[in-house]
């Protein structure tokens, strides 16, 4: 066993963490302001790529975008910038109907409805748009470098540096800034927050613009990473992201991080050195070890029981 | 009040998006004119393969045959009283779904027949359902050798079969591309395993050596940790028993790699999504029969094809839905004049459908059809495809 292709393997482990941890984000996100478990946060992931992929296919028709590497440069911040921006308004109408209605309702009712939501958008995706994979468009060349023996693409730098700027922003702006605190005031205590002057159904529906907005953007990371999208694609990483952000200590951003890294690193390399058939039960045996001897993930506060 | 108006204006608007969304994905059945029908005994063939998810590129292939096969005998079914057609239903690739849509099937009395299933893993279950209600099952696509194991009378597939398939990859592989050495990766299905397990074993006999067996998950998109351990033991060879998106996706993992070894794999693969995912040039598959053009009823099919569903392509399993419905659109027929029309929808109708198909000698779009005493097809020609300039091509 060479130590290239132990190296191999953990470029492998953290790319696909990148993608978990930008998705895992968004499901914390919403569970440290609502204690809510977005459901639909999965088909936020699919309706980014989509929304990319769209935006791809209709821009890619102007020859300015295309004739230059600045114009291709702008043709995919643009995409992302719509599958941002759509998933992000798709997240707030979802918090509008499915979850404002039911905030005083029992927990398990908004569990419900965003279940309700997760089967409405992915079929919607099916019926309106299309059951078959379809290729994700590719313009520019991906770079592939050797580092000691250690194949690296510029699509996994891109990955992992995106996802750890955008924590980066995202923690910054939690912690830093009045609206931030506004989120945590919100997180803490909703009625005391709403008494203290905080706008609670503002700053709500900010957090589920983040939320999915981060979500899409690794919905067309991934369409870009794997080359291709479907209706369906969001239901394995929704799993494995909820997957990481309860190993990280759901609720708390750099846990999500964290978690999803460690997930991503644990599945490729069980799958590298055990077996491609095992790695799914290696990654979730090792999250309910967390759970027994951290319940509250590895960065978790220690839960306290809300009377 | 205000909150109790809001709500209803929301459940309204969803009630109105879900009419909207069933409203498009509800199936035509009756493709034929109504009106003028009054007088025809009305029967059905039951259609089902998967409409919806990973597969429903070949599973809406096999819908398409089957209706083609219904309306080009619509009037000669026509002549004989006979008012045939389509009752569709999605079994998503899913044994659960694939049961419920054999009962929904059955309990419609009008249904003489299915042309039922592309998965073995759906067939194989259903098939018990057909049986108990005694009405034939002609599988176009199901290839694991099990489904025609289990003793059942009605149970036929107009396929050929893994054994024959997965030996025929495996010398193949061997003779034909050089092959020394092979990765077998098989995605955890009756289908998948039994290919996988039979080209294993041919490899092997023929002197090949196995350097890794791994089984993957459906629905899975990562194969980079798989790929990476792959190109360490730099086979000559990836065999995949499995279907196209999966495959299609490790295939272009392993190129980006830098792997070159050419991906092989069953009719699974066959198909134009398959590179459209990610199949490369240099990547093989085997296909049950003769290629389309080089059958005497092909150019026919593909005009009849391209009349009835403009700018779509002919995938997989096309033609051989085609035949199974014809094979029992030809029972119909044979009954229909022995018995009367009337008595097709009986339980002895049924079971005079079920021994007119198993006596079936019919040229059809796939080639001759008849079955042995399982009920498996005698046509058991297998062609190699390669991928060439962006499509699959037969190999020379």
């Amino acid at each position: 066993m060479s130590m290239e292709i132990i190296g191999q393997q953990m470029v492998n482990g953290i790319t696909l963490g990148g993608l978990y941890a930008l998705i895992a984000l968004g499901y914390t996100l919403v569970y440290g302001i609502l204690l809510l478990i977005n459901f639909a946060h999965s088909e936020m992931f699919m309706t980014g790529a989509y929304v990319g992929y769209f935006t791809l296919i209709g821009l890619s028709k102007i020859d300015f975008f295309t004739s230059s590497n600045v114009g291709l440069l702008l043709l995919y911040v643009l995409a992302f910038l719509a599958g941002m921006i759509v998933t992000g308004l798709l997240g707030m109408l979802t918090e509008r109907f499915a979850y404002r209605p039911l905030r005083n309702a029992p927990r398990l009712a908004p569990l419900i409805s965003a279940i309700g939501v997760s089967l409405f958008l992915q079929n919607a995706a099916l019926l309106w748009i299309s059951s078959r994979s379809i290729p994700f468009p590719i313009l520019f060349e991906i770079r592939q470098d050797d580092i000691a023996g250690v194949n690296v693409s510029s699509m996994q730098i891109l990955i992992v540096g995106t996802t750890i700027l955008l924590l980066l922003v995202l923690d910054t702006f939690v912690s830093k800034t009045r609206v931030g605190k506004a989120m945590r005031a919100v997180s803490q205590d909703r009625e005391a927050a709403g008494l203290m002057g905080v706008n609670i159904n503002y700053i709500i529906a900010l957090t589920f613009f983040i939320g999915p907005a981060l979500g899409g953007a690794a919905g067309i990371f991934s369409g870009m990473y794997y080359g291709s999208i479907k209706y369906n694609m969001g239901f394995i990483p929704g799993i494995k992201s909820f997957t990481a952000a309860v190993i990280g200590g759901i609720g708390n951003l750099r846990g999500a991080m964290l978690g999803g890294f460690t997930l991503g690193m644990i599945e490729a390399l069980a799958a590298g050195f055990i077996s491609t058939g095992y790695k799914d039960v290696i990654a979730f045996a090792i999250l309910i070890l967390v759970l027994v001897f951290k319940p509250g993930g590895l960065l978790g506060e220690s839960v306290v029981e809300k009377v | 009040m205000v909150k109790s108006k809001r709500l209803f204006t929301l459940i309204a608007v969803l009630v109105l998006l879900a009419m909207v969304v069933t409203g498009c994905g509800s199936e035509d059945a009756d493709s034929g004119d109504s009106a003028s029908t009054s007088d025809l005994v009305e029967i059905k063939i039951g259609v089902s393969s998967p409409f919806t998810g990973d597969v429903a590129a070949l599973g809406l292939g096999i819908k398409n045959g089957a209706l083609l096969a219904i309306s080009d005998s619509a009037d000669e079914l026509a002549d004989l009283g006979i008012d045939l057609s389509a009752f569709a239903v999605d079994d998503a690739a899913d044994p659960k779904t694939g049961v419920n849509a054999a009962n929904q099937m059955i309990s419609d009395s009008e249904v003489v027949g299915v042309v039922a299933h592309l998965n073995s893993g759906v067939s194989i279950p259903t098939s018990a359902v057909y049986n108990e209600a005694g009405i034939v099952q002609v599988s176009p696509a199901s290839t694991n050798p099990q489904l025609t194991e289990q003793g059942f009378k009605n149970v036929f597939r107009v396929c050929t079969i893994d054994t024959v398939q997965g030996s025929y990859a495996g010398t193949f592989a061997y003779n034909e591309l050089g092959a020394m050495t092979a990765v077998v990766l098989d995605d955890s299905t009756p289908y998948g395993e039994g290919l996988a397990a039979e080209f294993a074993k041919q490899f092997e006999a023929e002197g090949g050596e196995i350097l890794l067996s791994e089984k993957i998950q459906l629905k899975d998109q990562d194969f980079k940790a798989l790929v990476t351990k792959m190109e360490a033991l730099n086979p000559d060879m990836i065999y995949f028993g499995g279907m196209y998106t999966e495959a299609g996706l490790v295939s272009r993992q392993a190129k980006e790699a830098g792997m070159t070894a050419p991906i092989m794999g069953g009719d699974g693969l066959y198909t134009q999504q398959f590179i459209e995912i990610g199949g490369d040039e240099g990547d093989y598959s085997t296909s049950v029969g003769l290629p389309l053009n080089e059958q005497p009823k092909g150019q026919d099919f593909i005009a009849s094809f391209e009349a009835a569903y403009p700018g779509e392509t002919i995938e997989a399993y096309d033609t051989y839905a085609y035949d199974a419905a014809m094979v029992i659109i030809e029972a119909i027929k044979a009954v229909a004049a022995d018995m009367g029309a009337d008595e097709l929808t009986s339980v002895a109708g049924k079971q005079a459908i079920i021994e007119a198909v198993a006596a079936t000698d019919y040229a059809g779009v796939t080639g001759a059809v008849s079955f042995d005493e399982k009920g498996d097809t005698l046509n058991k020609a297998i062609t190699p495809y390669v991928v060439e300039g962006g499509a699959w091509v037969p190999v020379k």
